[in-house]
């Protein structure tokens, strides 16, 4: 397991929000999360598959997300992930408390 | 309601595990194909583009792993895993884990078994509706030194016509009577209880066919009625469903049948067969005798809202009044009330506290015992242990471990001792003296369960702390280096152990002194002389019915008719009548008066009995002075009396009784009968062995017969082979006249001092138990003590040390665990043997005796216990011994 330093929550919250934020467009299954965040982000940001998984399963026990089985277009089974009402109200906080912690370091990173 | 949603969630998948992880498993694999498509397409090949999808995706064990986490609870896969783990541990070491398991169950056995039966008799509440509202009261007098007696009751009446603070109160015939059943085949005994007509309503019993009584019935003198209960209705009316209303044959006189009670109300006891009322007369309420003669027992139920104390208040109140109101017979008469249950339960608290107490010391020695063994394990996989810290198992987790396989044992060991609890309260239930277990008898139910399961985690935590925490302690390099035995850790748990011992000890000698201190007590009252000579004597019960016997000289035709035919019996050498026996429990008193003394000297009561002639002769009594009764003692004789030589002491110190006069009068006037004392006979103990003979008055069964009485015959031989003979003769005096009961004397005394003996007997297993333990206890620290030293010992032998100084070496050692167990352990047992006071005759809480000959027998069991090691340890070859720690 990798040492538990601070940023490790950091990212992982982060990681939280891009999924809210990828699944308020539309249900998709992980791997179309995954190939979304890294389209939008140009290919800066790159999920670590590894904790995608994981981290679908504590939204969905959170009541954030929720979960079925569908038939992809090229009939396919994959398991679908959708935003729930709790999930979009947590996804406007989740985002407002970014933009502060932004903020914030933006702002004392400005200071000389 | 999130959270407690989630928790679900988590449950479930926890439980669901192998569907979440196929499940997981298909996703990951739609994901794999998905990347492998994307990297074809752009233009890898096909396995290389299943590598890359492999290789970007990260470990999929991990993230299974990590899956599992956020999913399940992970504490309960861990400790399912730890539970195998422990089960795999001990089955490794099967003696080691057997004798744990066999040690706890006995402890846990115990314990239960007897929880068991206080559960039963004390914690249970009462099979009655509403049973704490429920209060028995009882009259109270100090010049006579009465307790909660009897009601007198005319007070009875009072008492429920003024005390606003009972609903209604109840009142039954302080012991129970006995009819017979005419009219189909044998005559057959009936269970009588006279009761009044509110007892049904009061106790809140329910009819399960027909009704119970009325409150009018307690006056009802022309209606001959009973009510049957379930057992009876079973067994001598085959269940009939059309037995309300018919009519049956009771002593002679034609009885209705008006209801049958529901199975489980069985109150005042389970051997009443029916209940019927009072039946008094409307005009005895203003009679003297109604308010003299004490013979009911009253139960109150408390009126909704009113508290115990206030209802007590309300009732001292009447009390006083009925005290100033009627003088002649209330002067001094006060009442108290206590809750029913307490009434119920009080003679069996002490006694089945004791024993609670005793299993819990038992069980603590097994625990301390089992606890050694632990420590023998864990040194015994000190290695592993070594190994997984050094490989980097988080200490918790190892604590964790060492404690789920003390928690895995204890349950074994949980389990075990409950089948051995099953037996146990079969054993009590048959070992147990009538009236100190409730009629429904020990089961183990529900609340024993509970509670075998919380001693049994008790357990695994108290042995299994301390090798639990100090397993995680080690510093792995030590741990390592010396194979798990790091010096000073190895010493801590070496100290642990050796606490053990001590504890052991202990405990050890607490219970034993209880136990020696109650077999000193029975010994004592076991050599009591009763004041008679109960071997080979047979008494024989009857209640001859009032309907059929209502003539002195009829009753008198009966009584000689039966000792005559006795007596001619072969094998019979004296037969006699007497209307109760001693050392049963059954006392009639009365106040008296001696003539030319003043009223009220006395300021007590005197038993009296009614007797036959050669009463003494048949129980081999002393006479001390003048006759005992003849033939001649009859109706319309002179009216005479025999004391025993208690009132002879008491009453006429240096004077001779014979001729003196007296009275069943408290106070004499015109109407008194007096009589003349012709004799002075020794002393029987009337109550128990342990109560000192009290005074007593004999008059002849002639003069004043009783319908109650027992037949007594004395035999060389073996009184029970009379049984059947005389009732064949009983048969042939009077066919319609059953037998209530048979005894042989020596039943009679052994019955007298069965309290007693169930405690010693059961206190005394236990202390035996307790002692092998502990001593198999001490042999075990020694014995490791020994091994441990071997190397020692070898050195010292080679170096020329005489076998002996080795041997002491190992024995002082001993000593050091035995001396201040032995002190701990008698000072515990000073305090606790406190308790027994009251179960104890004549031998002190604490007893020289005991005292000494207890901690003598336990240092020289531990002293053999080490003994053996310290001989084998002696014995060793210098040679091998120094070779085996290489």
């Amino acid at each position: 397991m990798s040492a538990s330093s601070p940023s490790a929550d950091v990212l992982r919250g982060t990681l939280d929000l891009l999924i809210l934020k990828t699944l308020a467009l539309e249900p998709m299954h992980g791997w179309g999360i995954s190939q979304r965040i890294q389209q939008v982000s140009k290919g800066v940001l790159d999920v670590n598959q590894g904790s995608l998984y994981p981290a679908l399963q504590r939204l969905e026990q959170r009541g954030w997300i929720g979960s079925d089985w569908r038939t992809t277009t090229n009939n396919r089974r994959a398991k679908y992930y959708r935003l729930t009402a709790t999930g979009r109200r947590a996804l406007g906080e989740e985002t407002a408390s970014w933009r502060r912690y932004v903020s914030t370091v933006e702002l004392i990173l400005g200071t000389p | 309601m999130m959270p407690f949603d989630r928790m679900l969630l988590r449950l479930r998948a926890a439980l669901r595990r192998r569907a979440a992880d196929r499940e997981l498993d298909e996703e990951i694999r739609f994901h794999l194909e998905r990347e492998q498509e994307k990297n074809v397409s752009a233009g890898m090949s096909d396995s290389d583009a299943w590598r890359r999808a492999y290789v970007a995706f990260g470990g999929v064990q991990q993230v299974r792993e990590a899956h599992r986490d956020v999913r399940g609870v992970p504490w309960l896969a861990d400790a399912s895993s730890d539970v195998r783990v422990a089960l795999r541990a001990l089955a490794r070491r099967p003696a080691l884990a057997g004798a744990a398991v066999i040690t706890l169950a006995l402890g846990i056995g115990a314990n239960t078994a007897i929880f068991s039966a206080v559960d039963a008799a004390i914690l249970r509440p009462l099979p009655f509706p509403a049973p704490d509202r429920l209060v028995m009261l009882g009259e109270n007098n100090p010049e006579m030194n009465w307790h909660m007696e009897s009601v007198a009751g005319a007070n009875y009446l009072d008492w429920k016509e003024q005390v606003r603070a009972f609903q209604d109160i109840a009142a039954y015939t302080s012991g129970t009577g006995h009819g017979t059943l005419t009219g189909a085949g044998d005559p057959q005994l009936l269970t009588l209880q006279a009761v009044t007509g509110n007892f049904f309503t009061v106790l809140g019993g329910r009819a399960a066919l027909g009704r119970g009584f009325t409150n009018d019935e307690t006056w009802d003198t022309t209606r001959a009625t009973i009510v049957l209960s379930d057992r009876a209705w079973r067994a001598h009316f085959g269940a009939d469903p059309g037995i309300v209303g018919r009519t049956i044959h009771l002593d002679g006189r034609l009885t209705q049948v008006i209801g049958v009670m529901a199975p489980g109300f069985t109150f005042p006891s389970s051997t009443v067969d029916a209940w019927y009322t009072q039946g008094w007369d409307r005009a005895s309420r203003t009679k003297v005798w109604f308010r003299r003669a004490h013979w009911l027992r009253a139960i109150a139920r408390l009126a909704p809202g009113v508290s115990v104390d206030e209802a007590n208040a309300q009732f001292q109140v009447v009390v006083r009044r009925l005290q100033q109101q009627y003088p002649v017979t209330n002067r001094v008469m006060g009442a108290g009330m206590v809750p029913l249950h307490t009434y119920l339960v009080g003679d069996s608290r002490t006694a089945l506290f004791v024993l609670l107490a005793a299993s819990g010391l038992l069980l603590l020695i097994a625990c301390a015992n089992v606890g050694n063994l632990m420590l023998v394990h864990a040194n015994g996989r000190a290695p592993e242990v070594a190994l997984r810290l050094a490989l980097g198992a988080g200490p918790w987790r190892l604590t964790r471990q060492v404690l789920t396989e003390s928690l895995v044992l204890s349950s074994l060991g949980g389990a075990a001792g409950l089948s051995l609890a099953w037996l146990g309260t079969r054993a009590i239930t048959l070992l147990a003296p009538a009236r100190t277990l409730p009629d429904a008898g020990v089961h183990v139910d529900w609340s024993v369960l509970v509670y075998t399961l919380a001693i049994t985690t008790a357990c695994g935590v108290l042995f299994g702390i301390g090798p639990a925490l100090w397993s995680a302690r080690r510093a792995p390099g030590d741990a390592l280096k010396e194979g798990g035995r790091g010096p000073h850790e190895g010493r801590r748990m070496r100290r642990w152990g050796e606490a053990l011992a001590v504890a052991e000890i202990a405990l050890a000698l607490m219970l034993s002194s209880g136990a020696g201190l109650l077999v000193r007590s029975l010994w004592r009252l076991a050599h009591v002389p009763p004041g008679f000579d109960p071997r080979g004597v047979l008494a024989v019960g009857l209640e001859l019915p009032q309907a059929r016997y209502d003539t002195t000289p009829k009753v008198n035709v009966f009584d000689d008719a039966l000792i005559a035919h006795a007596r001619a019996l072969r094998g019979v050498t004296d037969a006699a009548i007497v209307s109760h026996l001693p050392l049963t429990g059954t006392e009639w008193t009365s106040s008296f008066s001696i003539e030319g003394r003043r009223p009220g000297e006395y300021g007590s009561e005197v038993a009296h009995r009614e007797v036959g002639p050669n009463y003494f002769r048949a129980m081999r009594e002393p006479l001390r002075a003048g006759r005992t009764f003849n033939a001649s003692d009859r109706d319309g004789s002179p009216r005479v009396v025999l004391i025993n030589d208690v009132v002879a002491r008491r009453f006429f110190p240096g004077q001779n009784p014979i001729g003196q006069r007296l009275t069943f009068d408290k106070i004499p006037d015109s109407s008194s009968v007096w009589r003349t004392i012709v004799g002075v006979v020794g002393s029987e103990h009337q109550i128990s062995l342990d109560a000192e003979p009290r005074i007593e008055i004999f008059t002849p069964q002639a003069q004043e017969p009783s319908g109650d009485l027992y037949l007594l015959v004395r035999t060389p031989g073996d009184p029970v082979s009379l049984v059947p003979q005389i009732r064949s003769l009983l048969h042939d005096i009077d066919p319609e006249q059953a037998i209530v009961d048979t005894h042989t004397l020596d039943d009679v005394v052994a019955t007298s001092m069965a309290r007693a003996r169930f405690l010693t007997t059961l206190l005394l297993v236990f202390a035996t138990v307790g002692l092998a333990l502990a001593v198999v206890g001490v042999y075990g620290v020694m014995a490791q003590l020994a091994q441990r030293r071997t190397r020692e010992m070898g050195i010292r032998l080679a170096l020329g040390a005489p076998a002996r100084a080795v041997r002491w070496l190992i024995v002082r050692h001993a000593l050091g665990m035995v001396v201040p167990g032995l002190i701990i352990g008698t000072a515990g047992a000073l305090l606790a043997t406190q308790a027994l006071r009251s179960v104890l005759y004549q031998v002190a809480p604490s007893d020289p005796l005991t005292f000494v000959a207890m901690p003598l027998a336990l240092a020289l069991s531990a002293l053999v216990a080490s003994w053996l090691p310290a001989a084998h340890a002696s014995r060793a070859d210098p040679a091998q011994a120094l070779h085996v720690c290489q």
